[in-house]
């Protein structure tokens, strides 16, 4: 039972979408999967006197690819990215992460942009579209414009887009990759990222390294993939990344974990993580979606 | 020396026909259907109220004000509610607890004031309009700190409260109750001893997490009759405790009728009284209207009864042999603002700590600390769970240090029938060392399993357990059953059906004595003004209490049966007997008399008359031979259980040396049953129970915050297992040594099964990793941060 | 809010606020009683229903979202008796107090509508989201695997 009430609109285009969010001065909420959203309305984290609700605008469905470009529309569910030919083809690393996030009956609903705009630490999605290097495209009052995801998390629940402005779609440049999402959770169950990380490894030794629920945002490591560049993975080089690990995150202890734990994890995960990634890119890794830890 | 039972049930050496059978339950069609009906699923019409509860935000406070004058004038607020309206006391053992607080909250929480509303949402909305004003204090939140000399009192008028005469609570401390046990000289016997090992174990509070909230929806009539459909384990003992702490508003027994349909699960959580009596006392204030009251996932973790944290102190005596000659167990249980259950946990613990074993040197104590948590209360396992985590855990510890093998030192100390318990009676017949043994040959004991993966290490790990039912002496169980036109039969008896099957049971007892088809035989659900008394469904012992009052009952209508029979045709009782629902005789084989013939409407003799009626019969069930009345010092001098049931529980494991992560790979399980009713039903409880207990130790725990706030009373932070997290292979084994007093030699084994799940764990890892855990829950952080330190030195 | 749904095959036009979640107003305004509250944010999954043929949390969904689509609970699975699944839960006694059966036959339906041969990592994961304490998993699963029509037909050969 959701206490607060609210009023609720349902757009069937875009333009309808962003007059509405344009026209309207109190707090307002998008809803698109509602898996956050909802729940958060219930226990009363939130209490918007507007929730416009995006799922009747065409168009925001789509997994396609234009070229080199991986288009992902806002309205795509986990459960389509697991099940879509193209991400299985193309971007298998997608279906490893959505496979991990809550359960069917979530993933059913739960979009992956919805996953970004809620940006909790925990965010499946961020560490993976992180390595990456998504673009986050939006519309809003002032027209269409896009947000390198390394700019998008901007603090704790809190992205480069505005209140009024609608997440239109994802896009991903392709080339060549093998990727990874590991993640710790207290069980095997349904449960949060209490620390994740996402890699791609591209060809001549070049990573991508990111990591979830250890800092107030997903972040990439700067340092860790400059240190990787260009060397052939040994034993040694990946205990030189994993001894930056404690350097490179800000995790907390919290109910879920302590800040050591997940401290030990990431670098456990790194280094799990970049043997799986660099043999997937040469085709001789584990299949996506088995678990590494 | 074993008891001497005044009843002795139907012979066990018959060839039996339904009980032993995996019979099919008897609701199982109702409930895949989507038919079976759970309490917030009952229609009530336009007419129905609902309630929302203000609890307090601090752990201790004293109330200065409650202002309720805008939430009066709220949209939709029929009624608001606050302590001055029912200034009474209630409490199961003891009666410590309001209705509503009055002058003092002593948890997070505790109700302080409740709404009325027309819609729920109104009702929740109006609940943010009160303005309590407290006078903050500084909460106890750890069992020991309440144990000393100068702690704050929780509970001032302690001295005052009204309690069981088996209860010794302390005036003037935080001691609302302490079960001592002494038992020969355990000082001598340490100083004796080869080998002394002590230690503190610690274990923290956990949440029963039955998918179903409470929930409860109360209505007085006009006539002045309060009737209360409760999810509840316990419909006549909340009658009696409505009853009892709404008399001055001039209610009597008869006046208060609980109706409580199916339960969607129970554990313990909905045993006894908690939120319920909110709702009916809320109801006495808008005659005419039923008002429900439904817990939120969050309330009921913070404010239902909660499994309570133990300290405890072991120290244990040997001889070189393996001989165990000496126990102390200290247990400084933190139980909660409120023990009015609780304190009955620490009592059966105390009575029970030394586990299944032969110990001569005895002492015991147990004591129940007042804390400002929330209440403690009965949860699956009763306080063995909890005792059997640091036992259990210190028997391998002791085997290893006097180089034997922990299942020999089990097996020698393993208690057996006639040995003398704690308080002094003597020990039921019972297949403990047959459990050993089949544990340890199903998961290959003494044989090292070696991991291919270089990540992870193996290990295995075994543990016993022993429980007995806790209930006061005189806890009863009664039936009725009567035969319908088509020889088909319906049975009333106030037992709950929580998920365990025992509608099923009661249905296969009755049909081996009677031989009507489980098919044919319907068992209902309870409502006080028409089912016949059961204490509680509780203790694991219905099957055997109630299955007892349900045989004496079936037992009975043969005998009506076999009346007719004789009174028409002249047969001797004793020479008729019952086959595929017809009455035949021994003396004559080509007689036979179909049920469904006369057992309503009679037999008519040949002079034209009629013989017999609707066959009806009753049973009821006491245990007589038990007392509670021992020496407060030394507990000796009672009889306080009835029986225990024992078994043993056995793990293969793997663990990734990294991240901790365990994966059971193998679990055994025996518990000796005595007699399995139905096989499958005691699989279900083997399985259902041991998951339940591995989740205690590998993944739950509550956790409180420094004002004792908790703060993970979802279940995204408080993590009950998916069916990703369950053992890969779990073989259950059913022992079959017969209680004597039994129905069909049955006892119980709904609780037992997840009692030696944590220890067994912590030996496990301990074998794996050379780690020893001491405190619950053993997370794959813990193992991890452990083995870390271990390595590092 | 005028809200027009299907329910079970029945057309439905009801009145709602934006703020009403689908499962009360399924329970209170439809009566079907089966999808069950159990702790409203979508945790346990007692309150899954299948929408489009898909398991959802009817927790997390607001009726208003519902508009138009087809629901379908266990009660509609039921009407012209019990599915093979359903006779395999009640012949194996594999659920204890019910509460959570509703949800588990329909993400078990769903699973096997989509996957014919599933292993025990897939009923698993099909099923990880609804919440059971009382059976442990295991006979449900075990049921699960036996009902697969790509089990059924190779038992029937």
């Amino acid at each position: 039972m959701i206490a607060n009430e609210f009023e609720y609109r349902r757009p069937t285009t875009l333009a309808e979408a962003t007059q509405v969010l344009a026209q309207h001065s109190g707090s307002v909420k998008v809803l698109a999967g509602g898996t956050d959203l909802v729940a958060w309305l219930r226990d009363d984290a939130i209490a918007p006197d507007l929730v416009i609700d995006i799922k009747a605008i065409p168009d925001l469905r789509d997994i396609k690819i234009d070229g080199d470009v991986l288009h992902i529309g806002s309205l795509v569910t986990f459960t389509e990215l697991i099940e879509s030919d193209v991400v299985k083809e193309h971007v298998p690393l997608l279906a490893e992460m959505a496979e991990t996030v809550a359960s069917p009956g979530i993933r059913n609903r739960a979009t992956m942009a919805g996953n970004i705009c809620s940006a909790v630490p925990s965010c499946d999605a961020g560490p993976v579209l992180l390595a990456y290097d998504t673009a986050v495209h939006l519309t809003g009052p002032s027209g269409n414009r896009s947000v390198d995801i390394n700019d998008w998390f901007t603090g704790l629940r809190q992205t480069a887009g505005t209140d009024d402005e609608v997440v239109t779609h994802l896009t991903i440049k392709l080339r060549q990759h093998g990727g990874v999402y590991v993640k710790l959770m207290r069980y095997a169950g349904e449960d949060l990222a209490q620390a994740a990380v996402g890699i791609v490894a591209y060809p001549d030794n070049e990573y991508r390294v990111a990591f979830g629920a250890v800092a107030p945002t997903p972040i990439r490591s700067a340092v860790i993939e400059e240190t990787l560049r260009g060397k052939p993975l040994d034993d040694d080089l990946v205990a030189a990344v994993v001894a930056m690990v404690p350097d490179e995150i800000s995790p907390i202890t919290d109910m879920r974990s302590t800040a050591e734990y997940r401290t030990h994890m990431t670098g456990v995960m790194l280094k799990r993580g970049l043997w799986a990634a660099r043999q997937r890119l040469d085709g001789t890794g584990p299949a996506y979606g088995a678990r590494l830890i | 020396m074993t008891t001497t039972f005044p009843f002795e049930a139907e012979s066990t050496e018959d060839e039996l026909k339904t009980v032993g059978t995996a019979a099919v339950r008897i609701d199982g069609l109702d409930k895949i259907s989507g038919a079976a009906e759970f309490v917030d699923d009952m229609d009530f019409g336009p007419g129905l109220l609902h309630a929302a509860i203000v609890e307090s935000p601090h752990a201790y406070a004293k109330i200065l004000s409650i202002d309720t004058s805008e939430a009066e004038k709220a949209k939709g607020v029929v009624r608001v509610v606050t302590g001055d309206d029912f200034p009474y006391k209630f409490g199961m053992y003891m009666e410590d607890r309001y209705i509503f607080a009055q002058d003092h909250v002593r948890f997070v929480g505790e109700q302080v004031a409740g709404i009325i509303a027309r819609s729920h949402r109104e009702a929740v909305q109006a609940a943010k309009l009160i303005k309590v004003e407290y006078e903050v204090l500084k909460p106890l939140l750890d069992p020991k700190k309440a144990f000393a000399d100068d702690a704050e009192l929780v509970h001032p008028d302690l001295g005052d409260y009204t309690h069981v005469p088996w209860f010794f609570p302390q005036a003037n401390t935080n001691i609302a109750h302490w079960r001592k046990i002494r038992k020969g000289d355990t000082e001598k016997a340490f100083a004796e001893a080869d080998y002394v090992l002590e230690d503190t174990y610690t274990v923290p509070r956990y949440a029963h997490c039955a998918i179903e909230p409470h929930v409860t929806v109360s209505k007085l009539d006009q006539s002045d009759r309060l009737t209360v459909w409760t999810a509840s384990q316990s419909p006549h003992t909340q009658r009696h405790l409505f009853a009892e702490a709404l008399a001055p508003l001039g209610f009597t027994h008869k006046d208060v009728r609980v109706i409580t349909p199916y339960v969607g699960g129970g554990f313990g959580g909905k045993a006894g009284v908690s939120m319920e009596i909110m709702g009916a006392a809320m109801a006495t204030l808008v005659k005419g209207r039923p008002v429900k009251l439904r817990w939120t996932r969050e309330q009921e973790f913070y404010n239902t009864y909660q499994r309570q944290g133990v300290i405890a102190e072991l120290k244990v005596g040997v001889m070189n042999d393996g001989t165990i000659t000496a126990v102390e167990h200290r247990l400084y249980w933190d139980a909660g603002a409120y023990v009015e259950y609780g304190a009955n946990v620490v009592n059966a613990a105390g009575l029970s700590a030394t586990g299944p074993y032969r110990v001569p040197n005895i002492t015991n104590d147990s004591l129940c600390m007042y804390t400002n948590l929330p209440p403690g209360g009965p949860y699956r396992g009763f306080g063995y769970s909890e005792f059997h985590f640091g036992l259990e855990s210190h028997m391998d510890r002791i085997a290893e240090a006097i180089g034997m093998d922990p299942v020999d030192f089990r097996r020698k100390n393993a208690i057996v029938e006639g040995d003398e318990l704690a308080y002094g009676a003597h020990m039921n017949p019972s297949g403990l060392i047959e459990a050993i043994d089949k544990v340890a040959d199903a998961i290959d004991w003494g044989t090292d399993e070696e991991s291919d993966n270089p990540d992870t290490v193996m290990g295995k790990g075994m543990a016993l357990f022993w429980k007995a039912p806790a209930m006061p002496p005189n806890a009863s169980s009664a039936s009725f059953l009567k035969f319908n036109e088509d020889g088909s039969l319906n049975i009333t008896v106030s037992g709950m059906e929580l998920g365990q099957g025992y509608l099923t049971v009661m249905a296969q007892i009755a049909s081996e004595v009677l031989t009507v088809p489980v098919e044919k035989i319907r068992v209902e659900t309870p409502d006080t003004d028409r089912n016949p008394y059961e204490w509680q469904t509780v203790a694991s012992h219905v099957t055997w209490s109630s299955g007892l009052a349900v045989e004496k009952a079936a037992i009975e209508a043969r005998g009506k049966i076999f009346d007719v029979i004789h009174q028409v045709y002249g047969y001797e009782d004793d020479s008729l007997y019952l086959e595929d629902e017809k009455v035949k005789c021994k003396t004559d084989p080509d007689f036979e008399k179909l049920l469904s013939d006369f057992v309503i409407d009679g037999i008519q003799t040949e002079e034209g008359t009629w013989r017999g009626g609707p066959i009806i019969a009753t049973g009821k069930f006491m245990p007589e031979f038990t007392n509670a009345n021992s020496d407060p010092e030394t507990g000796q001098g009672g009889h306080p259980n009835v029986h225990y049931t024992v078994g043993a529980t056995g793990v293969v494991l793997e663990i990734d040396k990294d991240s901790g992560r365990i994966w059971v790979r193998k679990a055994a399980l025996a518990v000796d049953a005595g007699r399995a009713i139905n096989p499958d039903l005691v699989t279900g409880q083997i399985v259902g129970g041991l998951v339940q207990g591995l989740a205690t130790v590998l993944y739950e725990d509550m956790r409180f915050d420094e004002g004792g706030k908790m703060m993970n009373p979802t279940f995204t932070d408080y993590k009950i297992p998916t069916a990703f997290d369950i053992p890969d292979e779990i073989i259950p084994i059913i022992v079959e040594v017969p209680q004597p007093d039994g129905p069909f030699g049955a006892r119980g084994v709904g609780e037992h099964t997840m009692i030696a799940a944590a220890p067994v764990i912590a030996n496990a890892v301990y074998d794996a990793l050379g780690v020893r855990i001491k405190s619950m829950p053993i997370t794959q952080e813990k193992i991890a941060m452990s083995y870390l330190e271990k390595r590092s030195g | 809010m005028d809200l027009e749904i299907n329910v079970n095959g029945e057309q439905w036009v009801l009145n709602v606020a934006p703020a009403d979640v689908l499962l009360d107003v399924l329970r209170e305004q439809v009566g079907t009683k089966s999808p069950k509250i159990g702790c409203e944010r979508g945790d346990c999954g007692s309150c899954t229903i299948l929408m489009d043929g898909r398991s959802v949390r009817s927790c997390l969904v607001l009726a208003v979202e519902a508009e138009g689509h087809d629901i379908v609970t266990v009660e509609g699975i039921s009407y012209e008796g019990m599915s093979q699944l359903q006779d395999l839960f009640i012949s194996t006694n594999a659920f204890q107090c019910g509460f959570c059966a509703p949800g588990i036959v329909l993400a078990a339906t769903e699973l096997l509508e989509n996957n014919p041969d599933p292993t025990r990592h897939d009923v698993q994961d099909a099923l990880a989201g609804n919440l059971c304490r009382c059976t442990g998993y295991e006979p449900i699963i075990e049921a699960v695997l036996a009902a697969a029509p790509a089990r059924q037909e190779g038992d029937s050969q």
